[in-house]
């Protein structure tokens, strides 16, 4: 807005108009009475000294009535009046109330034509448009880093406990990593002022500002030099921070400071010296004459720039795929070795514990690692065998393991058989054996063990039935009991007589009873059975006799047991003379026995 | 961007630190001064429609001037003088601080500040000396610190000064 020349509107001032105005008396009209000559000078006095002032304040009410002339004064001074209200700290008001007016203004504008407008904010738009999408872009990249960078290395997960720790963006950490180093921002400064001269820095560092940064830097070259009375020249020519190294190069006039985060190579220094006298040699007169305005040095940031170098470790994939490769290996040998060893440890107990399951009076309910020992829990029979000798037989420590037996009768037959025998005492002519449950017995034995074993067999847990073999069958077992104890008697009778003696008349009525056994033992077998009873005389004497005495002897016992209720059906008399000896006659005694009558049981097999 | 370097000197606790801390937002904290000595602070102004980055070097304030880094002064285009109304000591300093710095940096422009205006009843101020020096061509302001009286316009003269 321009402002219009403070004196171009009519001026203000009084101003006596005498000489185009002259006093003049107005003429009298034509009735009015002419005036006195005292009135008449009276009034001419009054005109010439009050007249300029009438005039002025006529002309005053007339601007003052007049918008236009209003106006013009107004415009003649609103800038200053604005200008004026900023400087009385009016600037927000001033804002409020002018905002509106603007606001319309513009929509006002951009109605008419909104080519004027766009044409006025062509120049700006193309920085802030680009602006906005840099900051969208930066955004959006940081972001998609972020997810990127999720990816579970040993390295990245490293960095990001660092970039919690230190509080900055783990793209930042991941940057300085795998940096080896960066010139970070290069300063020219004026060695005199202590001035910025030129600065540049690399994209995405933090800097705090130049001026502030060359101050403090020539402040602390001055301070060092001072300190150790160093001459101009020398001074400070590094400073290390932590992982920040500043290099210094000092010139006549310039000092050039790098901050470089990392190991810069040797070469940096070569490039610095390089800058600084390029600078040195384009801009001497300007670095003489350096009185603090930097708008002769506009083109040296770009020679500043040459030292913004920077070097990324290019081997850092292949370095920390080969750490987490062999960072895997380690764990995958350590892990499989262990799992190795577990899985022969387990194998083995494995094996253990199938031996016993296969054994009879076993059962396994469960096997595995607890608290670490492999501990096996199942249920064992009193008579099945003793788990440690199979320990014994295995190849496990038998320290590693634990076994908790619960008590039961196994239903194996040859644990039921083992039952069967500690239970059922057999004789040793007899023979036992279990198959599904059925006790077989066969061998030799007592009637009564055979009774015995009919009536408890199947109180055996694991008995359910007794099969005897036929020789054990009772009746032919009392049957055979009650032939070989008659076959074995011997009735004696004195010499040359088929009487009988009281003792032998007794052991006759005891043998009846066997013979009824044995009747009775032949009817259950359907047998039918003879007993013979054969009459012995010694060899003195006629044969004749001997045979008839022999025959009397016979029928005697038959007579005999046929009154002690033997069924004569059953009874055979037979003298045999001494045909059948019974003894050689070498002696009395012997010859004793060939006195007598035995017997022969006959049962023909049905 | 025109840039100037001034410094601030004065007596010890006259309130160098705290009219520059009235003045800028500083990145430094205060402990620089007492280590390396100086203190650095920039300030942009504006003064005849001109825009000038101030860099200031607010100097460590010892009364022995002999221990004074004068180094610091180097290429300064200006400073602030500054004195402690409610000490008279501190503005015979301040006379003897000018002609030192004369010595060593040449005549450069200056403005006296005579600070702690806010607490001006307890002002022993030398008024002859004041005036003296006035009459020298001196240009004297006084500034309080603590509301801030002249401390732009002390900042504003100095600048006007050094542009001529």
């Amino acid at each position: 807005m321009g402002s219009a020349p403070r004196h171009s509107r009519e001026p203000l001032e009084f101003r006596p108009k005498m000489a185009e105005t002259p006093p003049t008396r107005p003429a009298p009209g034509p009735d009015e009475p002419p005036l006195e000559p005292d009135a008449q000078a009276y009034l001419e006095l009054r005109q010439l000294i009050l007249a300029p002032e009438q005039e002025a304040l006529e002309r005053l009410h007339q601007r003052v009535d007049d918008p236009a002339s209003r106006t013009e004064d107004v415009g003649s001074v609103v800038a200053e009046a604005i200008q004026l209200r900023r400087k009385q700290g009016g600037d927000e008001a001033l804002s409020v109330a002018l905002a509106p007016t603007i606001e319309t203004a513009l929509r006002e504008s951009v109605r008419k034509d909104p080519a004027t407008l766009a044409d006025a904010l062509f120049p700006v738009m193309g920085p802030a448009i680009r602006r906005s999408i840099l900051e969208t872009l930066r955004s959006f990249l940081e972001s998609f880093n972020q997810v990127l960078d999720q990816s579970l290395s040993v390295k990245g997960l490293k960095w990001r406990i660092e970039a919690l720790r230190t509080g900055r963006s783990f793209t930042e950490v991941a940057l300085l990593h795998s940096l080896v180093f960066r010139v970070e921002q290069v300063f020219l400064i004026h060695k005199k002022t202590g001035l910025p001269i030129g600065h540049a820095v690399a994209s995405a560092v933090a800097m705090q500002d130049p001026s502030l940064v060359s101050g403090m830097l020539s402040a602390i070259q001055d301070f060092v030099r001072d300190s150790f009375q160093a001459s101009q020249g020398q001074g400070i020519n590094r400073m290390n921070v932590g992982d920040l190294d500043v290099w210094i190069e000092e010139g006549p006039y310039a000092i050039l400071a790098c901050v470089i985060r990392g190991i810069a190579p040797r070469e940096l220094r070569d490039r610095m010296a390089e800058v600084l006298e390029n600078v040195h040699r384009e801009y001497s007169v300007q670095l003489d004459e350096f009185d603090g305005d930097t708008a002769p040095f506009t083109r040296v940031r770009e020679e500043l720039s040459r030292c913004l170098e920077h070097r990324y470790k290019e081997e850092t994939r292949a370095k920390s795929f080969g750490f987490v490769y062999a960072s895997a290996a380690i764990i995958f040998v350590v892990v499989g070795g262990w799992l190795g060893w577990r899985a022969v440890q387990y194998g083995r107990w494995d094996r253990l514990v199938n031996t016993l399951r296969e054994q009879p009076g076993f059962v396994i309910t469960s096997s595995g690692r607890e608290h670490g020992k492999f501990v096996v829990r199942g249920m064992r029979d009193p008579l099945a065998a003793d788990p440690a000798q199979f320990i014994k037989g295995s190849d496990v420590n038998a320290a590693d393991g634990e076994f908790h037996w619960g008590g039961y009768y196994a239903l194996d037959d040859r644990i039921v058989e083992q039952r069967a025998k500690a239970i059922l005492s057999p004789p040793a002519t007899a023979i036992l054996a279990v198959n599904s449950g059925v006790l077989r017995v066969s061998g030799a034995a007592s009637a009564n063990w055979v009774r015995d074993v009919q009536s408890k067999a199947t109180l055996v847990p694991g008995i359910r039935s007794v099969e005897l073999s036929p020789e054990l069958d009772p009746g032919r077992l009392a049957f055979n009991q009650a032939r070989s104890q008659i076959e074995s008697a011997v009735v004696k009778f004195p010499v040359a007589s088929a009487a009988l003696s009281p003792a032998e008349s007794q052991s006759l009525r005891n043998l009846a009873g066997n013979i009824e056994a044995l009747v009775q033992a032949a009817d259950s077998l359907h047998k039918r059975v003879t007993l013979e009873v054969l009459g012995h005389t010694d060899s003195t004497g006629a044969e004749a006799a001997n045979l008839d005495l022999s025959q009397r002897r016979a029928d005697r016992v038959a007579w005999e047991l046929g009154q002690l209720g033997i069924p004569e059906r059953v009874l055979r008399a037979r003298g045999v003379g001494t045909t059948n000896p019974l003894r050689t006659e070498d002696n009395e005694e012997n010859r004793q026995f060939n006195r007598s009558a035995t017997f022969r049981v006959s049962a023909p097999v049905p | 961007m025109l840039q100037k370097k001034i410094c601030m000197l004065g007596s010890f606790a006259v309130g160098k630190t705290s009219l520059v801390r009235r003045f800028v937002e500083s990145i430094y904290s205060d402990v620089y001064q007492t280590t390396v000595g100086v203190k650095i602070d920039k300030k942009n102004v504006r003064v005849n429609e001109k825009e000038v980055s101030l860099v200031l070097w607010d100097i460590y304030g010892e009364d022995d001037y002999q221990k004074m880094r004068w180094t610091y002064l180097r290429g300064a285009s200006g400073y602030l003088l500054v004195a402690d109304g409610t000490r008279k000591a501190t503005l015979e300093k301040a006379v003897s601080l000018e002609q030192k710095v004369r010595e060593e940096a040449g005549g450069i422009p200056f403005v006296l500040v005579i600070n702690k205006s806010d607490l001006i009843r307890d002002w022993e101020l030398d008024a002859a000396l004041e005036s003296q020096l006035a009459g020298q061509g001196w240009s004297i302001l006084r500034s309080s610190a603590k509301t801030g009286e002249g401390v732009e316009e002390s900042f504003s003269l100095l600048t006007q000064k050094m542009l001529g």
